[in-house]
């Protein structure tokens, strides 16, 4: 028999493992993972294989002339291929176009040298400050003085000092505009060769100040500014406080989205991981993906969400939600309340008005607590539905499933019957329509008691302090 | 060794290597622009032993 090798079963075996993970979990950010984690199967296909090669030769079985064949080199250049499109796509560092192989040394041990920049320019009470894009952080605060000033440094690597003094005068820091309109432009695209630049900037801007914001790579720390702020970067960290206009942010790449008091709407675009937003006085609108943890607080106008796989609506939040992989849990809401997603365990107790679920894969628990009970209707496709009605609650439910037990300890008026492999649970007392669907799974309605307490979603609240701006992570290849 | 089992270790380790040096260019230490040489001195290190092991075996 013709030995073969172990490797390419087992490689069909990940492949199914990773689909059927990614139909069971569509939450789950496979893609995101492969894109961080791909090298891992490089090393995994290789220890497999030298396994097996040491395991050939210690039962002294004939070996192969080569340890992999020609044909696995091309299946291994095609992976890396498709794993480095992936990294770059998604935005984790972006690999070749700054830096290609390096040769003979250049940039092979660079320094970092810094050179301080600065400049102010004195503004009206509300000025336009525009950032050209750039790469490093900013910090930007109100402050009550009439004027622009930047504070910080430049870090440039290179091999000698020389080098990045070049890069240096060729990226000189500009403070551009007039009065009205301040623009800070950093130059970093000025630098021919291969020197990394980065800025750190701290900006003191008027309190009336409108900001407008590019960044490559680096985060974004604003406080104090009651004009509109709009940033777009390519990856960003975004942390704005105490803003009194309207907030825009698109990024293609973010670790966290975090904003606290914001007076003006509030609209999302892009990818991103972690979303926090908090006392929020006008309409939030998001719309793309984000794989972390988000969470809500305290919004007064109602809330859009528009992502991969949920769909949100709320009229108001005077609680909080929060939505972490194949979890919603949320807590005080004002209806009309709209909640479409794939694969999500719903937990939402304290709604009023009405309540639309509408869940592909998961259970959905209900406390309506508040009377009078709003209006329900809920639909599950593979889960179980549980909802707690207070004692004295009037309505008019209907419950089935199609396949599933059907329980109800809330007594008259509701009775259950068992039909086939399903059953329903039916009864009215004369109040808004409950309607609650599951084609695969329990439909229990139970009595409200007393230590039903409302779920309190694990909302860590955010410090009220802005981080200072951290150093900014290795950015240089 | 015998020159048969260095050649046959030989391709499953340079992917190895390489794997390690990507993993280490994507959690943002050293990029793979600098360290790709190692794939070259593991290659040479291989083609050395296998010279010696051919040598002494015969």
């Amino acid at each position: 028999m013709k030995r073969t090798s172990v490797v390419a079963p087992l490689l069909l075996i990940g492949v199914g493992v990773l689909f059927l993970a990614r139909n069971m979990y569509p939450d789950l950010a496979l893609i995101d993972y492969f894109a961080r984690y791909w090298p891992t199967l490089l090393i995994l296909w290789g220890v497999l294989r030298l396994a097996e090669i040491l395991f050939w030769a210690a039962t002294e079985k004939e070996l192969p002339s080569r340890g992999m064949s020609g044909g696995e080199w091309i299946l291994i250049v095609f992976l890396c291929m498709i794993g480095f499109s992936v990294h770059t796509v998604r935005g984790f560092e972006t690999w070749w176009p700054r830096s290609g192989i390096t040769m003979g040394g250049i940039d092979m041990f660079g320094e970092s040298f810094d050179y301080p920049i600065s400049g102010e320019k004195a503004t009206t009470k509300a000025p336009r400050v525009v950032i050209e894009s750039f790469r490093g952080n900013a910090r930007i605060t109100g402050g009550d003085a009439n004027r622009v000033k930047v504070t910080g440094h430049k870090t440039i690597r290179s091999m000698e000092q020389s080098g990045a003094d070049r890069a240096n005068n060729d990226s000189p820091f500009e403070i551009a505009g007039d009065t009205n309109e301040v623009t800070i432009r950093t130059n970093q695209d000025h630098i021919s060769g291969n020197h990394r630049v980065t800025d750190e900037m701290e900006i003191a801007v008027p309190l009336g100040a409108t900001i407008e914001a590019h960044g490559r790579y680096g985060d974004f720390d604003i406080t104090d500014v009651s004009g509109n702020v709009e940033i777009v970067s390519d990856n960003a960290g975004v942390r704005l406080q105490n803003i009194g206009g309207e907030v825009k942010i698109d990024t293609r790449k973010s670790d966290i989205i975090r904003a606290i008091n914001v007076k003006g709407p509030v609209d999302l675009k892009g990818h991103g991981a972690d979303v926090e937003l908090q006392d929020i006085d006008g309409q939030v609108t998001i719309a793309g993906t984000y794989s972390g943890v988000i969470q809500f607080r305290n919004i007064s106008k109602p809330l859009r969400f528009n992502g991969q796989q949920t769909d949100l609506n709320i009229e108001k939040l005077p609680g909080q939600v929060r939505m972490a992989l194949g979890d919603f849990t949320a807590t005080n809401l004002v209806g009309p309340v709209r909640l479409t997603t794939r694969s999500r365990d719903v937990h939402i107790s304290d709604f009023t008005n009405s309540l639309e679920v509408s869940v592909e894969r998961g259970d959905v628990e209900l406390r309506p607590g508040k009377l009078p009970v709003a209006k329900m209707d809920v639909h599950a496709r593979f889960g179980d539905v549980e909802v707690s009605l207070p004692p004295a609650a009037k309505f008019d439910l209907t419950g089935t499933t199609a396949r599933g037990e059907v329980y109800s300890d809330f007594g008259a008026p509701l009775h259950t019957d068992r039909n086939g492999n399903g059953g329903s649970v039916r009864g009215s007392s004369g109040g808004p329509v409950i309607n609650l669907q599951t084609e695969h799974g329990k439909m229990t309605v139970r009595k409200a008691t007393a230590d039903d307490k409302p779920f309190a979603p694990e909302v860590e609240a955010p410090s009220s302090t802005v981080t200072p701006v951290k150093p900014l992570q290795k950015v240089e290849q | 060794m015998t020159p048969g089992v260095l050649c046959a270790i030989r391709g499953p380790i340079m992917l190895i290597t390489l794997g390690v040096l990507l993993s280490i260019d994507h959690f943002g230490t050293v990029s793979f622009a600098r360290t790709w040489p190692v794939l070259l001195i593991v290659f040479g290190i291989f083609k050395l032993a296998e010279r010696s092991s051919v040598r002494s075996s015969q």
